[in-house]
């Protein structure tokens, strides 16, 4: 049969496969900058809830990592927000560091993304277990099931002890970066 | 043409309870059990693919008599990833949250065997009209189902459906049902539900 | 030496505590379909496990190779389908050589794994997950291994539950469905085996 031709064959594949490779080009170009100003916005948002009292940000590269300086309004540094990414239990996990330099804290945490099972590891983004980092010094966590008894101490969620380990130690990869690029660190 | 106006319609409600994709065809399992953790899950999930599903064999019951019989899988398969591609996109640059909770499932509604099945059963078969009216259909049929599984976890497994809280903290939330465990048990005794259903009704 | 170790607890993990059938609902379509005879389950977890293997090299060789280095992100889905589809055939037509026996023993569901979303879904989770080739191919094998464990565990059930006494109502689908929530339920056993 003519129609099944190996010649008809190609063509037709390779006909849907340009008409398929021009459209999406289009819906890539079209939707492209929509998706980068939404990634842009809930990084500020995290810059913003990591470093208390932020008005001005200033993105610096060191060693490869970009790192936001935060300043507020008399021009002073705060100090210095990182996202750090990380695998989860389901997939990547991207987290926002605010540290203050001068003492060796973090101020706080923020998670951008994840995929982690909803009402178990999905409580990451919860306040009860950002508040395991908030105010927290530099150094070496373990995560227990109990209510924290040192300050080196993080309590895991409930049912999510794997999340809760992985969410801690993207963020201690965090301050390891940090640490390197600022030259302080323990 | 003449648009026979019985059938289309008979088309259209085949997809909803007597050929419904899930529950009778047991096909699009897939994304059934991972997407219907929350309601609103289940029924982002059963949107897109009821879009990619409508408009692949709108595509493909128009160009149906140009396609060469033995390349016809892999050319529905390339139409279908094209419109995934699509919804994909759409949804990270206008619905990020949804696109977020539903991950990798968006891709794999290429991989989907309801929306293969059904360009080779019927859009390759048919005229437009049909089809479009056994996508939306099927699509329909597909979506109902997702959202009473997503809503029967969510309201067991979290309390709330659609994320409003409807128990209060008195209720201990059956953790088990947003699990996949949950999804399992609580699908097959929905599915031995329906067949109860039908068959009473004979 | 580090690496491999690793490596080993990748392997380990995605057959058991991240199982692609039972944790990650990828590839229900077959596990459904495919489970009723351990023979049958166990030659389309063979089949299954070999273009897993090949598929996750071939994507991540794509990916790194032509998507990433010319920009071309969108066109992820409609390569790795055309890859997946091209290595299934290539299988079919391999299978088809060198064992007519077994060709025939898995009919129609030769072709059906390029719907199987587990393959599909491997692909995907490589370039998200970030492996190395060697992570990859490795991944790409776990998931097969797991994949056919957990069908031909099923299998195993389902051809003692012919004897058994199923209601009427629960018969087929629905039962299989309990039946696979509850092997879920002890594959949760797995997780927290290893911290990664």
């Amino acid at each position: 049969m003519e129609k099944n031709s190996t010649k008809n064959l190609i063509l037709t594949l390779a006909t849907i496969g340009i008409i398929s490779a021009l459209l999406l080009t289009f819906v890539y170009e079209w939707t492209t900058p929509y998706i980068q100003a939404k990634q842009a916005q809930a990084q500020k948002q995290a810059i913003n809830e990591v470093l208390p009292g932020v008005e001005e940000v200033e993105e610096v590269e060191k060693n490869g990592n970009i790192f936001y300086e935060g300043y507020d309004a008399d021009g002073s540094q705060i100090g210095v927000a990182f996202q750090n990414s990380g695998g989860g239990y389901n997939g990547a996990i991207e987290i926002m560091i605010g540290v203050d330099l001068k003492n060796d804290k973090i101020y706080k945490i923020s998670v951008l993304n994840h995929q982690e099972t909803p009402g178990l590891g999905a409580r990451i983004t919860e306040n009860e277990f950002k508040s395991n980092f908030e105010d927290k010094a530099f150094g070496d966590y373990s995560v227990v099931k109990t209510p924290p008894s040192e300050e080196m101490q993080v309590q895991a969620i409930a049912g999510a002890t794997i999340s809760s380990e992985n969410t801690t130690r993207i963020i201690e990869d965090g301050l390891e970066k940090i640490n390197s690029a600022y030259g302080g660190g323990n | 043409m003449s648009l026979d106006f019985k059938q289309v319609v008979s088309d259209f409600k085949n997809g909803l309870w007597a050929e419904n994709p899930i529950i009778r065809l047991v096909i699009g399992m897939c994304p059934t059990l991972a997407v219907t953790n929350t309601t609103e899950n289940g029924l982002a999930m059963g949107l897109a693919t009821s879009f990619v599903l409508i408009m692949s064999e709108i595509v493909i019951s128009l160009i149906k008599k140009l396609i060469p019989a033995n390349v016809r899988i892999p050319s529905y398969i390339l139409i279908i990833a094209t419109f995934v591609t699509f919804v994909d996109y759409f949804l990270k640059a206008f619905f990020p949250g949804i696109a977020a909770s539903l991950s990798i499932f968006i891709p794999l509604i290429v991989v989907n065997c309801l929306i293969l099945g059904r360009q080779e059963a019927f859009a390759s078969k048919h005229s437009t009209p049909r089809a479009i009216a056994d996508g939306i259909g099927m699509g329909i049929g597909f979506t109902w189902v997702l959202v009473l599984l997503g809503a029967i976890r969510e309201f067991f497994g979290m309390g709330s459906i659609f994320g409003f809280t409807l128990l209060g903290d008195w209720y201990r939330p059956m953790v088990i049902m947003v699990l996949p465990a949950g999804a399992f048990i609580t699908l097959g005794i929905l599915v031995g539900v329906m067949n109860y259903i039908s068959r009473e009704g004979k | 030496m580090e690496e491999f170790t690793q490596i080993l607890l990748l392997f380990i993990s995605t057959v058991l505590i991240n199982n692609f059938i039972l944790v990650r609902f990828l590839g229900i379509c077959p596990f459904l379909g495919v489970s009723k005879q351990v023979e049958t389950a166990f030659s389309m977890g063979l089949a299954t496990t070999f273009v897993m293997t090949l598929t996750a090299a071939a994507t991540w060789l794509i990916n790194t190779f032509i998507l990433e280095a010319f920009n071309l992100p969108f066109l992820q889905y409609v390569s790795f389908i055309i890859v997946i589809a091209s290595l299934v055939q290539f299988v079919e037509m391999f299978i088809k050589k060198t064992s007519p026996v077994l060709y025939k023993a898995l009919g129609i569901f030769l072709p059906l794994i390029t719907t199987n979303c587990a393959i599909m879904g491997l692909a995907l989770l490589i370039p998200l997950n970030g492996y190395s080739f060697i992570a990859s191919v490795v991944f790409g094998f776990g998931a097969g291994v797991g994949f056919t464990l957990a069908i031909v565990l099923m299998a195993g059930l389902r051809e003692k539950l012919e004897f058994g006494d199923v209601p009427e109502v629960l018969k087929g689908v629905p039962v299989t469905l309990i039946i696979a929530g509850i092997m879920a339920m002890a594959f949760m056993g797995f997780s927290g085996l290893i911290s990664m």
